[in-house]
């Protein structure tokens, strides 16, 4: 296991990719605060002057367009401040959020990533929540260290008395915030938890509403969206009432404070010891001295949810690829090393293997290649066969018995546990999987389709097919007519999971993208179900010319189909029973 | 502002927390302003009593002071506590009835919205609510209040002071921020359509992300993600620029309040209309009233985007039910189904089934049969009530849009073309709430052909089977499909596919038992396996010529 940064170290590493703008953010702002400084000053001596020295408003005057040009100078601080902070949290959340899909879509395939919805949350509002933190809590904390110091270095000279209320109030703040802290960090985390859930779970039942209509269950589960809501609730009132704590700390120390150095000034001032001058300066930097602690208290809420988004971000991050895959050059420049900070990228020894990856057709092998998915069921055992060149094969076995497991393997998505798949003789794990995949074409039960149009559904398969190349594909899939008959043809566009067409339609949508592609090992599951006899043999047909000068994995139960192929492997429980010629198969079935 | 007001109707049953939450605001921020305004009067006054040796009653002031000190600080806690318990009860209801008004229209009212995109709106949009009383209503009436409030006190001491402060504070908490919010309306409804876009295009890839490997356009893939977020950020950045102006705006104005206040009030301490150290009062007052105008400049900010949130909810939760509630429903007194010259097309296009008639006896088993895309899936959606139709559909002499929806899940259940599995355990996916004796879940077992497969698994019945199903095969997801509509006993069954994916000897034992067990239900099973077949005692096939008998 390799060990993960803390999400602290994390965050202050992606901080640190965008070091301009953060400092940027931190020195104007401090400026802003040198200006409070100047302001309370000019207005104590406005004061003094009128209320103590009986001066009219003409000789004030230049002092007054002072504290205006203040007012204005401290506008400008404060909107460079905000931009620039805010430039910055931008920057990173574009950096990770790249990173973390690249390589979530190369996890997810390995079933090692996790569920789609929570997944989905992370890429998504997941990331948003670092803003939190880069934009509102990281300048706040180096302020809350800045500003203090300086309103204390101004107001020491005036008034010891009160500067020693403000010393020792202070150290209060941060003490107790870290103490209610660490409580509200573990039910911060779960929380986050509750969230992520919350979202699979309500994505869930909205796809299978129209199930639930049937067993008219809906409401019943309408009730449980309450219930789930009501939890979410209660959960993050009591991270909330913690929380909230810490901020109520921050606030009876600082305005306490503030008025005990109302009521210190005061009697200094009845006693004569004090100017209203030096009083009043004092009076007006208390709130001062304590608003960046009180907004690094508010902003304490803002680094637990960027540490609650960064945990969940760092172990994908960190989690190593499977295969031998590399992502894109550019985003492993920028990204790799200093988002992940250290990281393992398998390098490739590219020698052997350009010959099997240019070869036409090719010779696939299985040696003892044992794969169980950490559980007993669905893995397959000891499976040694081999799938000559040119030829089709039929997988037949009882549902259960590993044969998607099996293709999973063929196709590199599963690595085998123990034994090796070899194409050609050389071992599938040392082969470049990028020019692997480009040799591959694959259909699994429940194709996947995009929103997007019929034609960029298409070009997913070879993304310079020319509408010729389209047209031939459709035909071979027996789709040409069902396209045309649509209103509008190859840019009608497939709703959520490809509404609009038939599941038989779809799955011969899904084979006119293997047909556009120029595969040399092509895998089918199951590609004729849902076809009637008729659609069955032209599909039959088609996958016959396909199959000249390829290697061609069926899986299927249908005799038609395996009437087709040369060879038929049988598995069942996952071990393979026998191979045979598909004649002596077909006699011998029931 | 009305849409947005209409929006916590669903959650009205909770306006006193919500009251509570903005009196308790409006509070805190009037404790701070009476505690910085009694400083400044104190100390001021014991500077002048200081100076002139004048006898000044203090405690008055002091013990003010202090009381004020701990009403701000417990008061800002409630407040904060009160708020968030109002915003999460809102939430909680709307959530429950955005999910009550999607029931009438699944599946057909909801094809065009894309997953992602639908669970983007159940959740994310409905989340953005949160910001409806938290950030929005609750800070505005704060605001407004306060502001109020603030103006009446200074009237006490000087008109044109009152307006001053008045007019910086309406400038800087409605003026700056009206004009921030103008600004933003166009970032504000395009970062909330690109979150919707980016979300489902996320969702997506990650469940097809097996297939874009092996197609090899992972990489585009996630260009266009990286496309759509890098949109996303560009304008979240534009947003916060224009905030970060209207901060800039309220710095100025709160600053330029003191100068003006003191421009206007020294001439009325010269000519003894207003004393020395109530001028210091005012002072410290206006400063501390534009707490009350800091939260408003973020608040109309958000509004753009919440609206644009609210439409898109409205948009969904407004849609035309495609088949509503009968107002006066029947009952339908046989299981006799009547299939009257039945047309049907989907959103507009080519019709998928045309003037098809059929009639289905009570306990009549039929097959239809009839190459894809013949409407035989349609067919059995049209019986469930999923989508509109012309002719005439009746069952036991009731047409179906007579029929309530509750009613007729009594009377039918089915497999259909797609199950959809929960992220649950086998149990709860069979039994979807519904109670059955141990006896009876175990027959359906058997008849299912689920019950070897399920003896073997450690777990038994409690096994999870995983995201849409992902931890169990396709074989076995149908069994289960078929468990869960046996379950029901239903007398009519619409079955489409219901052995596909299962191997040849697993479907010849699943079909024999359900020969036994189907004995008197009407049945109509839609397939083209020959063992499926055997189920039926005729057999229907719907042909190229749309709808034709044969």
């Amino acid at each position: 296991m390799p060990s993960h940064p803390t999400p602290e170290a994390w965050l202050r590493q992606q901080a640190r990719t965008v070091k301009g703008s953060m400092l940027a953010a931190i020195l104007a702002a401090f400026g802003g605060g040198l200006l409070i400084i100047l302001q309370a000053r000019l207005l104590a001596l406005v004061c003094q002057r009128v209320v103590i020295e009986g001066i009219g408003r003409t000789p004030l005057l230049p002092l007054l367009a002072w504290v205006g040009l203040i007012a204005l100078m401290r506008g400008l601080a404060a909107y460079l401040s905000e931009h620039a902070a805010i430039k910055a949290a931008a920057q990173v959340r574009q950096q990770v959020r790249t990173a973390l899909y690249q390589r979530l879509l190369r996890l997810r395939p390995t079933g090692m990533a996790g569920e789609v919805g929570p997944l989905t949350e992370v890429v998504t509002s997941g990331v948003e929540g670092l803003e939190a933190y880069i934009a509102r809590f990281l300048p706040q904390m180096v302020l809350a260290g800045l500003l203090p110091l300086a309103v204390l270095l101004v107001v020491l000279p005036s008034e010891w008395r009160s500067s020693l209320v403000l010393i020792f109030s202070a150290p209060f703040i941060p003490l107790l915030m870290i103490l209610i802290g660490k409580g509200t960090e573990t039910l911060n985390r779960r929380q986050f938890a509750r969230l992520s859930r919350m979202a699979g779970h309500l994505l869930d039942l909205v796809q299978g509403l129209p199930d639930l209509k049937i067993f008219s269950a809906a409401k019943r589960e309408a009730e449980l969206v309450a219930l789930v809501s009501d939890q979410y609730r209660s959960g993050t009132m009591a991270v909330l009432r913690v929380a909230f704590m810490s901020a109520f700390t921050l606030e009876f120390f600082s305005t306490v404070g503030t008025a005990v150095v109302a009521v210190i000034i005061g009697f200094r001032l009845l006693a004569g010891n004090l100017s209203l001058l030096d009083g009043l300066f004092v009076l007006l930097l208390a709130p001062e001295y304590y608003l960046p602690l009180r907004n690094l208290g508010l902003a304490y809420h803002s680094r637990m949810n960027g540490m609650a988004a960064a945990e969940r971000i760092i172990p994908l991050l960190q989690q190593p690829l499977p295969t031998k895959d590399l992502l894109p050059q550019r985003a492993q420049r920028n990204t790799e090393e200093e988002i992940i900070g250290t990281d393992t990228i398998p390098t490739l020894n590219s020698s052997a293997n350009l010959r099997v990856l240019c070869g036409e057709s090719v010779e696939i092998a299985c040696e003892s290649v044992t794969f169980r998915y950490g559980g007993d069921r669905g893995g397959v055992q000891n499976i040694s066969l081999t799938i000559p060149a040119n030829s089709m094969t039929a997988l037949v076995g009882a549902s259960g018995s590993g044969k998607s497991t099996l293709a999973r393997l063929l196709l590199g998505l599963a690595q085998p546990e123990s034994g090796r798949i070899t194409v050609d003789g050389v071992d599938l794990a040392e082969l470049d999987q990028q020019a692997w995949r480009l040799q591959l074409a694959w259909v699994p039960q429940q194709p996947f389709f995009f929103s997007a149009t019929i034609r960029e559904n298409l070009l997913l398969g070879r993304p310079d097919a020319d509408d010729q190349a389209i047209q031939q594909a459709l035909a071979a899939a027996a789709l040409s007519e069902v396209i045309s008959a649509l209103p509008e043809g190859l840019a009608t566009r497939l709703g959520d999971r490809g509404a609009g067409l038939s599941g038989g339609e779809l799955r011969r949508l899904a084979l006119a993208r293997v047909f556009l592609r120029d595969a040399s090992l092509v895998v089918l599951d199951e590609p004729t179900a849902g076809l009637d006899a008729e659609n069955e043999q032209l599909v039959l047909d088609a996958m016959g010319r396909l199959a000249a000068g390829r290697t061609m994995l069926i899986i299927s139960h249908r005799e038609a189909t395996i009437s087709r192929c040369q060879q038929v492997a049988v598995l069942a429980a996952g071990r393979l029973e026998q191979v045979t010629t598909s004649q002596e198969y077909l006699e011998v079935a029931p | 502002m009305r849409e947005l007001l209409r929006m916590l109707r669903p959650a009205r049953q909770h306006w006193r927390w919500m009251a509570g939450g903005i009196g308790l605001g409006v509070a805190v921020i009037a404790a701070n302003a009476a505690l910085m305004a009694i400083s400044g009067w104190f100390i001021a006054s014991m500077a002048v009593a200081g100076v002139t040796q004048a006898s000044f009653n203090y405690f008055f002031a002091s013990a003010s002071i202090r009381a004020l000190a701990i009403l701000r600080a417990s008061g800002r806690y409630g407040e904060r506590l009160v708020s968030h318990e109002a915003a999460f009860h809102i939430l909680a209801d709307l959530r429950v009835w955005l999910f009550k008004r999607l029931i009438p229209l699944a599946p057909a009212g909801l094809e065009s919205y894309a997953g992602g995109d639908l669970a983007g709106r159940l959740r994310a949009d409905v989340d953005s609510l949160e910001n409806l009383y938290l950030r929005i209503i609750a800070p505005l009436a704060t605001g407004a209040f306060t502001i109020l409030l603030s103006g009446l006190f200074v009237l006490v001491w000087s008109g044109s002071a009152a307006l001053l402060l008045v007019g910086l504070l309406l400038l800087s908490g409605l003026l700056l921020p009206l004009l921030a919010r103008h600004l933003a309306e166009q970032p504000g409804k395009r970062s909330t359509e690109l979150a919707g876009m980016l979300r489902t295009t996320v969702t997506e890839g990650l469940q097809g992300a097996e297939e874009l490997l092996l197609l090899g356009a992972t990489d585009k893939q996630a260009q266009t993600v990286e496309g759509f977020s890098s949109g996303l950020v560009q304008q979240q950045v534009r947003l916060g620029q224009i905030s970060s102006l209207t901060l800039a705006g309220v710095t100025i104005c709160g600053a330029l309040a003191m100068a003006g206040l003191a421009l206007v009030c020294i001439p009325l301490v010269q000519t003894g209309q207003l004393a020395g150290p109530n001028l210091v009062m005012l002072l410290l007052f206006s400063a501390a009233s534009f707490e009350a105008v800091g939260p408003l400049a973020h608040s109309l900010q958000l509004i753009p985007a919440t609206s644009e949130a609210i439409r898109r909810i409205r948009e969904l939760a407004d849609a035309p039910i495609p088949l509503p509630e009968p107002l006066h429903p029947q009952l339908p007194e046989s299981c006799r189904i009547v299939l009257d010259q039945v047309s049907c097309g989907y959103g507009g296009g080519q019709a998928v089934l045309e003037q098809f008639s059929l009639t289905i006896n009570q306990g009549e088993r039929v097959a239809v049969v009839g190459p894809s895309g013949s409407g035989k899936s349609t067919l059995v959606e049209l019986l469930l009530r999923f989508r509109p139709y012309q002719g005439s559909i009746s069952i036991g002499g009731c047409e179906l849009l007579d029929i309530s929806p509750d009613q007729l899940a009594q009377l039918v259940a089915a497999v259909p073309q797609q199950p959809h599995l929960f992220n649950s355990t086998i149990r709860e996916n069979i039994l979807l709430g519904r109670e059955v004796t141990d006896e009876q879940l175990t027959a359906v077992l058997v008849d299912s052909g689920l019950e070897q497969w399920i003896t073997g698994l450690p777990q038994g019945l409690d096994t999870p089977v995983g995201e849409t199903g992902s931890a169990v095969s396709g074989g076995e997801a149908r069994r289960i499909a078929l468990a869960r509509a046996l379950v029901s006993n239903a007398p009519i069954l619409l079955l489409d596919e219901p052995t596909e994916g299962l191997d040849g000897a697993t479907e010849q034992s699943v079909v024999e038992r359900l020969k036994l067990r189907l004995q008197g239900t009407t049945l109509l099973v839609v397939t083209h396996r020959p063992a499926c077949l055997q189920l039926a005692e005729r057999i229907v096939r719907i042909g190229a010529t749309k709808g034709a008998n044969v």
